[in-house]
């Protein structure tokens, strides 16, 4: 039973990542990082407005886009100048690909709750898993043409990211292709929670408020169901569909119980997110296990950490409650009352 | 059944508390309500009626104090309560047909491992037929309208055959029809020595309907008859100071006069 | 990580009949261990979902599914080995223990339930994914087919595994039809079962236990991640083929079974296709072909009545017209000429003809120079007749009743004079005292009975018929 579990050695787990190779990890971090908070940033949108099963639907349903965007990608390098194999991994049909399988997915859960009786649980459950199940066959059928592993489509893989290729300006290496990538995601991210920032805090607070200003509720969601498909594929490499889902959620609602304002849990999604990836890459080191799927883990256990304060702080308050507050009921009894009080009219 | 609880009182509340999420929503209600009454539970948004009557039925767990039925404790005198839930705490879009709805009346006596049988059939039948919804047995539940929905939920209790009713706003989004069709229907059924609880909102017509009311916000305001209990001060109490229905309870209170 | 979803044909060339022959005729212990367990799963699965689709836990079922992933990994590394029952175990360990926290979290914390779900989904499946990965790790590991419980492997389902998956589907088709009531009763009014004594919270348990019973027992076909199609997707559409809940379990189950056996063939047919998701996308045609073409709630239906009423109304319409054009000359012709239908209705003649073509293909007019002029037949004019009647009865109704300006009436009366039934006008008419003139002071044609009361004679509304009430 112990041979699974490596001996800790702290020597191997602390000291070791930042000594040897350590451009490697500091960038598995950085990325880490920037998914996490990227993600989480749009997933406290999803929490906010109730929908956070539908960054799983999402996350699920763009693998037919995808594949369908390799395809077609190959298709055009068949055709055309055959420019090399396996067609476009380029990020720009990848991008469109996963928009308009989102775009899709969203109508047609929209539509099927819309238009039928299904309710939209069963709606968004019918949806994801049909998209879903139509991208692992794409995937299979046309393993030569399609780039992506069943595998990896699930869970991904922070350490398997290229990070040789460099991004230059200049002739100096700033950082590798893959983490500017994510950067520029996050920074598009913030500027567009930025730009949007009260459409999106009105039509999810109060939808009909947002209507009775101009905002229309059904464009704002589906520009967030966009910019989500936008996010999730930019993660997509690093933690694949599920993990994905993890990233999405799990910063928000750490951040939602330590503060109740909407700015200050942007800087606890920030901080956790931070602190999951650092702690996610030491927890892989020490279990030689996924890193991204180590990175949530860590996530959720200061998720827990977070649980377990916000818990504690509501039980000294009802303690504090208790002590001023008319005197604590007792526990439920059904038997043996006491006398009753007068029949009849009473007044308290 | 033995003489304590042929004598017992329908319902007793003794010392109810009840709180959502630590914030109290009933504190310390006593009442003991007489058989064969007709009881209008009376007070303002969120006084706690509804949650009076789901403690009363062990649907929500109170936080302090006992309810007996019939002299005993709510867990063996199930058979003897009936109970109207709200229409909207349903999805009607539920794959039932209305028969199936009323027969569900029957299952609380049918025990495990039992199916509802002829008899059962029967009484749903009879009870359908009292609220005037018989030809609509086999209709799916939503393909009716606000109206006939309570209805089929009144024929449901009805098939309870209980001894003690709850009903949660049975008047609320149905036509002057049904409205009348069901105030009939309680004082027929008051007049067999049932006794019924009902959460009710308007206060007009509340003077009508029912031969006893229970005035509530939060705690206990008043609980007697009628005539007794409907006064401008009592009402005044129950209702605060809020101006709009002020102004209702005094057109209440002159119409009486 | 070579996780190719798995396959059951493993044969490349040979045709696709003898394929056919060779799936139809068992003989491969492989393939019938596949096909009845996948069948087998589909019925408990269809079952269970049915109970998750009326109770609106569909996503709950999703996030159960996953959750079993760190049992699924733990249950191997009990034996190293692929024991089904350390696995079983391990997996419905873990699937109740994510209900729970989910639960928890939403009890104690203001956390929607949306959001605790998708926190245990995303948290658990992560534990299992380490898991995962450090079980590959192993020496034994890479043998050990962990990879095969993310997307399912028919093929490799043993005889074992048969046995735990009968088990399964004879446990839940046992429960679910001992305690059909009290999961009936909990499942539409959780409030009005529990008032009557029954155990509520006790039985969504069970209904758990089951759940995570079915799911993990379905891991094997299907694969953690598309288990809660096998759910939802043949519940969904039984739910738009019926009204009733009994006949929906029959549907869903017989969908379930069904998708399972025809995934199977196909994955067997063709090489390379992976049978989980081969058995997902055939349920979810399924789906698609029930949201469509259900007999009552099918989209495609509906939008056939929706066309037909939309028809009759413009039929009806038309006949409106001509009653109009002949009133107007006071019934002194019978005869109404396109030109003066098409200039009545302020249309084009092209449109006047169509309109025309369509009564008389319903034997409500005859046509008669060369096309040119429209005669009512008697059933024709009866309707008209009706029509007429029933808007200017409503308009009076309304203006008397319900104290509508007389101008604010006509487009009330538009829509609902295609709907009134013959009781209601009996009803209007009494109401209405027999009155005889519509707010703009146009006479109104009358029933059989209100023009005997009246004695009064309209030219052109046919004679009283019989079956007056």
């Amino acid at each position: 039973m112990t041979d699974w579990i490596p001996a800790f050695d702290p020597h191997r787990v602390f000291v070791e990542p930042w000594t040897v190779n350590v451009s490697l990890k500091l960038w598995i971090v950085v990325m880490g990082f920037l998914v996490l908070t990227t993600c989480g940033w749009v997933g406290q949108y999803l929490i906010l407005r109730r929908m956070a099963l539908m960054g799983d639907a999402i996350s699920h349903s763009i693998l037919p886009g995808l594949a369908g965007s390799f395809l077609i990608g190959a298709w055009w390098a068949g055709n055309g100048s055959a420019s090399g194999e396996g067609g476009a991994r380029g990020s720009v049909p990848m991008f469109l690909g996963a928009l308009v399988a989102a775009v899709i997915t969203t109508v047609l859960i929209e539509w099927i709750h819309r238009r039928s009786r299904v309710k939209q649980d069963a709606a968004m459950g019918t949806v994801f898993s049909a998209l879903f199940a139509l991208g692992v066959v794409l995937i299979t059928v046309f393993a030569d043409h399609v780039d992506l592993d069943a595998d990896c489509v699930l869970h991904g893989e922070i350490g398997f990211v290229p990070f040789e290729d460099y991004f230059k300006v200049g002739g100096r290496e700033w950082m590798p292709v893959p983490v500017a990538r994510m950067l520029v995601v996050s920074l598009l991210t913030a500027a567009w929670i930025g730009m949007f920032y009260k459409e999106l805090l009105v039509s999810s607070f109060d939808p009909g408020l947002a209507t009775s200003l101009g905002i229309s509720a059904q464009r704002v969601h589906f520009l967030l169901m966009a910019w989500l498909a936008v996010v999730i594929v930019s993660a997509f490499e690093s933690v694949g569909a599920i993990l994905v889902v993890a990233a999405l959620i799990v910063p928000g609602a750490t951040a939602t119980l330590l503060s109740s304002n909407l700015p200050r849990i942007f800087l606890w999604i920030t901080l956790h997110a931070a602190v999951s990836a650092l702690a996610g890459l030491h927890l892989a080191v020490w279990l030689d296990c996924s890193i991204a799927g180590a990175m949530v883990v860590a996530g959720c256990a200061l998720f827990v950490l977070a649980w377990a304060a916000s818990s504690w702080s509501q039980w000294r308050a009802r303690r504090l409650m208790a002590t001023g507050a008319p005197p604590e009921p007792e526990e439920r009894t059904l038997t043996a009352p006491p006398t009753p009080s007068s029949p009849g009219r009473s007044a308290a | 059944m033995d003489a304590n609880t042929v004598t017992a009182p329908p319902l007793e509340i003794h010392d109810l508390s009840v709180a959502y999420d630590r914030r109290p929503v009933l504190w310390g209600i006593d009442v003991e309500v007489p058989a064969g009454k007709l009881v209008g539970i009376i007070g303002p948004n969120g006084a706690g009626k509804s949650t009076l009557i789901k403690a009363c039925m062990g649907v929500v767990a109170p936080s302090g104090g006992w309810v007996k039925v019939f002299g005993e404790p709510l867990d063996h005198a199930h058979r003897r309560v009936g109970y109207v839930p709200q229409r909207e705490s349903v999805d009607w879009d539920f794959p039932v047909s209305v028969m199936d709805v009323v027969l569900m009346g029957r299952y609380g006596r049918l025990g495990l491992l039992r199916r509802p049988g002829a008899k059962d059939r029967e009484i749903a039948r009879a009870s359908l037929d009292k609220v005037g919804m018989l030809p609509y047995a086999n209709r799916q539940i939503a393909n009716l309208s606000g109206g006939q929905q309570q209805r089929v939920f009144l024929a449901r209790a009805l098939a309870q055959e209980s001894d003690l009713y709850f009903m949660d706003e049975p008047f609320a989004g149905v036509d002057a029809a049904t409205e009348a069709a069901i105030v009939t229907l309680l004082h027929e059924m008051r007049d067999r020595g049932k006794t019924i609880l009902v959460v009710h909102h308007d206060l007009p017509t509340a003077r009508n309907y029912f031969d006893t009311l229970l005035l509530l916000n939060m705690r206990l305001v008043a609980f007697g008859p009628t005539d007794d209990v409907f006064t401008y001060d009592l009402l005044q109490r129950t209702y605060g100071g809020r101006l709009t229905i002020l102004s209702e309870v005094a057109d209440a209170v002159r119409q009486r006069g | 990580m070579p996780a190719r979803a798995a396959k059951i044909g493993e044969i490349t060339d040979i045709a696709i009949l003898e394929q056919a022959i060779r799936f139809f005729s068992f003989q491969d212990p492989t393939l019938r261990f596949a096909v009845a367990g996948a069948a087998m799963m589909g019925i408990a699965c269809g079952v269970l979902g049915t109970f998750l689709v009326v109770r609106r836990l569909a996503l709950v079922g999703d996030t159960l599914s996953h959750a079993v992933l760190p049992g699924v990994a733990a249950g191997f590394l009990w034996g190293q080995t692929k024991n089904p029952v350390a696995i079983f175990v391990g997996a419905v360990v873990a699937g109740l223990a994510g209900t729970m926290v989910a639960t928890a979290i939403r009890r104690t914390t203001r956390l929607k339930e949306d959001t605790a779900l998708g926190l245990v989904l995303a948290g658990f499946y992560a534990v299992g994914i380490c898991l995962v990965t450090m079980i590959q790790r192993l020496p034994t590991g890479n043998k050990s087919g962990i990879d095969k419980f993310l997307f399912g492997q028919a093929a490799a389902i043993s005889a074992g595994d048969l046995k735990l998956m009968s088990a399964v589907t004879v446990l839940v088709l046992v429960v679910v039809v001992v305690f059909y009531k009290e999961l009936l009763v909990t499942s539409f009014d959780p409030a009005f079962a529990r008032a009557t004594g029954f155990p509520v919270r006790l039985i969504q348990d069970g209904l758990m236990l089951l759940l995570a019973f079915a799911v993990v027992g379905a891991l094997q076909a299907v694969g953690v991640v598309l288990v809660s199609a096998m759910l939802i997707t043949p519940a969904a559409a039984a739910y738009l083929l019926t009204d009733r809940l009994r006949r929906m379990l029959l549907i869903a189950s017989t969908i379930g079974c069904g998708t399972g056996i025809v995934g199977c063939f196909l994955s067997f047919l063709g090489n390379s296709l992976p049978t989980g998701p081969i058995m997902v996308l055939v349920a979810s045609v399924v789906f698609a072909g029930a949201f469509l073409f259900a007999p009552r709630h099918g989209l495609v239906v509906r939008w056939v009545k929706a066309r037909a009423r939309h028809r009759r109304v413009g039929r009806e319409n038309t006949l409106k017209a001509l009653y109009h054009v002949l009133e107007s000359r006071a019934f002194a012709r019978d005869g109404v000429t396109l030109k003066e239908l098409a200039l009545r209705r302020r249309e084009t003649l092209d449109d006047a003809d169509r309109q025309a073509k369509a009564l008389v293909r319903h034997g409500l007019a005859v046509v008669e120079d060369d096309g040119q002029l429209l005669r009512l037949t008697s059933e024709g004019k009866k309707r008209a007749a009706e029509l007429v009647r029933n808007h200017r009865l409503w308009e009076l109704y309304l203006t008397h009743a319900a104290r509508y300006a007389a101008d604010h009436v006509h487009d009330d009366a538009e829509k609902i004079e295609h709907v009134l039934g013959e009781d209601v006008v009996w009803e209007l008419e009494r109401r209405l005292n027999y009155a005889d003139t519509d707010p703009h002071g146009k006479r109104i044609p009358t029933l059989a009975e209100g023009q005997a009361r009246t004695g009064r004679a309209v030219e052109g509304v046919p004679p009283p018929e019989g079956g007056v009430p």
